[in-house]
């Protein structure tokens, strides 16, 4: 791999780590990876790991998915201790949820039917509330 | 790369500071309308899309001879027939100038629209059509939700596995929690746009809903429920866009006053750091096409939007400045956006009465912009002079706004 510049975020999270987007000219913190800053527009960023850790925004439980997801599921809006913001699968019930939890994010061993092509080897993320 | 784009910003220096009007050369009228009923239509598209076509060039009294450009959106990716657009320009006989296939997703419908105006009003293009077709009918539930997966981020956020009332759900969450809205008073959009489309011959539903009905009807992404979702559907509609000297004659020439679209850097989540609960987009596309018609939005005499869901319809009278925040869903509620209300919002029953052939809505709001301005619509505004529709795509993400009227009625 190494073909994009999203793919040091895919190691990061080999590794455990969950990297953000870091820009050294405005000091903007961004989500997902991008080529240049998307606030100052910038090409001094780098992936720099995050605490993965953050309070729920919005959440849902879909009663339909697309095929290879088994319904309901859980999804929400997380706001990173840094600041950005990512779509999330949530690992709890929906009633046990509340906005402004504090979450944090794992890796997770995908094994979900939805094809992510050369990201297959490598897990994928979801969040459950902090105790 | 770099020069290139200091030598065309200083070239839009040195135009006039109003671009919108200054490269006007004429003004544009739609001058023919035609449309299919929602529902399930066993025709492909590409004959519904001739059907439509060769209406509105009947309904503008002119023949298929005197079209000299043809936009529309490109067909959704599942249907069978690709290049619609020259399959219908050589059966049609077309000799064209312009055509544009144009892909969106829900905002394709404006862009073709507003395409054509923009190609007439500089005079390179006399008569053009706009058409849309879109048929539901032809693909199943599951491998619509596969697409539409696609359109988010393929990487960082399709594995998770959102829907498109998925991810508004969360949004009306917001709306909820920011403001303290009243569920019922949400829920009163779908009653309201429900009961309009009960006199729309067009429109997918033909009975009214009670607000115990909508909110207990079954969930579909929490908090969201069936009937507050739009109900996808087979549909077309097209519209003849001529310029001033073309349009002279016409029966009915309504103008074409102003035109806008924005799109703040968002992805079906929101702007950065901004309110899940508020569309951006919506107030920059409306301030450009208000700057463009040269009028505020006191102005208007009805809105006919694209909301897919009852809280947008709330968000977007707020964005517009015709509500305070926070305050849309309970003006709803009172009566405010109703046939007699001050602001009549969605007469036609918009996407949640009509049913939602995404491709094809905007155009549908456009028609039913042109039948009040004619006079003609069902659920007349009386005295309607002036109207704003809209088109969005993703969760608001990109929205064109258009303003149609300044007429003599």
């Amino acid at each position: 791999m190494s073909h994009t510049y999203t793919d040091p975020f895919w190691k990061g999270l080999d590794e455990g780590e969950f990297r953000v987007l870091q820009c050294s000219d405005c000091a903007a913190v961004s989500f997902p990876p991008a080529p240049i800053c998307p606030r100052c527009h910038s090409d001094a960023v780098d992936l720099t790991p995050s605490e993965g850790r953050g309070r729920l925004v919005a959440f849902t439980r879909q009663h339909r998915t697309a095929p290879g997801i088994e319904a309901p599921i859980v999804i929400g809006l997380l706001e990173l201790v840094e600041g950005p913001r990512l779509l999330v699968r949530i690992d709890a019930s929906y009633g046990s949820l509340a906005i402004g939890d504090t979450m944090a994010i794992e890796p997770w061993a995908y094994d979900e039917g939805i094809d992510r092509g050369r990201l297959t080897e490598h897990p994928y993320f979801r969040a459950r509330p902090e105790p | 790369m770099g020069s290139a784009v200091t030598d065309r910003s200083s070239d839009l220096t040195d135009t006039d500071d109003s671009p919108g009007r200054s490269d006007r050369r004429t003004d544009a009228y739609v001058t023919g309308i035609a449309t299919v009923p929602n529902g399930t239509h066993e025709r492909p598209e590409r004959a519904l899309a001739a059907g439509v076509l060769l209406g509105a060039v009947d309904d503008a009294g002119v023949s298929v001879g005197d079209i000299d450009a043809l936009y529309m959106p490109k067909p959704r990716p599942w249907t069978p027939q690709g290049f619609v657009s020259t399959l219908l320009t050589h059966q049609l006989g077309l000799e064209l100038d312009a055509s544009l296939e144009v892909y969106t997703g829900g905002t394709s419908g404006g862009h073709a629209f507003q395409a054509a105006v923009q190609a007439v009003r500089s005079g390179r293009i006399e008569r053009a059509v706009v058409l849309a077709v879109e048929r539901n009918s032809s693909i199943e539930t599951d491998r619509y939700l596969s697409y539409i997966l696609s359109i988010f981020d393929r990487e960082f956020q399709s594995p998770a596995g959102p829907t498109i009332p998925g991810v508004y759900a969360m949004s009306l969450q917001r709306y909820l929690h920011e403001h303290g809205v009243a569920r019922e008073d949400v829920a009163s959009v779908v009653v309201k746009n429900r009961q309009h489309a009960v006199e729309n011959p067009d429109a997918l539903f033909t009975s009214p809903v009670t607000v115990d009905e909508v909110l207990d009807s079954r969930a579909i992404a929490d908090p969201l429920r069936l009937y507050e979702c739009p109900a996808p559907c087979d549909g077309a509609a097209a519209l003849v866009v001529a310029g001033s000297e073309a349009a002279e004659g016409t029966p009915t020439p309504v103008h074409v006053m102003g035109t806008g679209f924005r799109h703040p850097a968002s992805h079906l989540l929101g702007t950065r750091g901004g309110s899940l609960a508020s569309f951006p987009a919506v107030g920059g596309a409306s301030a450009t096409a208000f700057a463009d018609a040269d009028i505020g939005v006191e102005t208007l005499d009805l809105v006919e939007p694209y909301a897919p869901f009852p809280h947008t319809e709330a968000i977007l009278t707020e964005e517009l400045g015709l509500f305070d925040r926070g305050d849309g869903a309970a003006a709803c509620s009172r009566g405010a956006t109703a046939l007699d209300g001050d602001i009549p919002i969605s007469p036609s029953g918009g996407c949640i009465g009509r049913g939602h052939p995404a491709l094809v809505t905007p155009l549908l709001n456009h028609v039913a912009a042109v039948r009040q301005l004619r006079g003609t619509a069902h659920n007349q505004i009386d005295g309607a002079a002036t109207v704003l529709t809209t088109s969005e795509h993703g969760q608001f993400d990109g929205v064109t706004a258009t303003v149609f009227g300044g007429g003599d009625r």
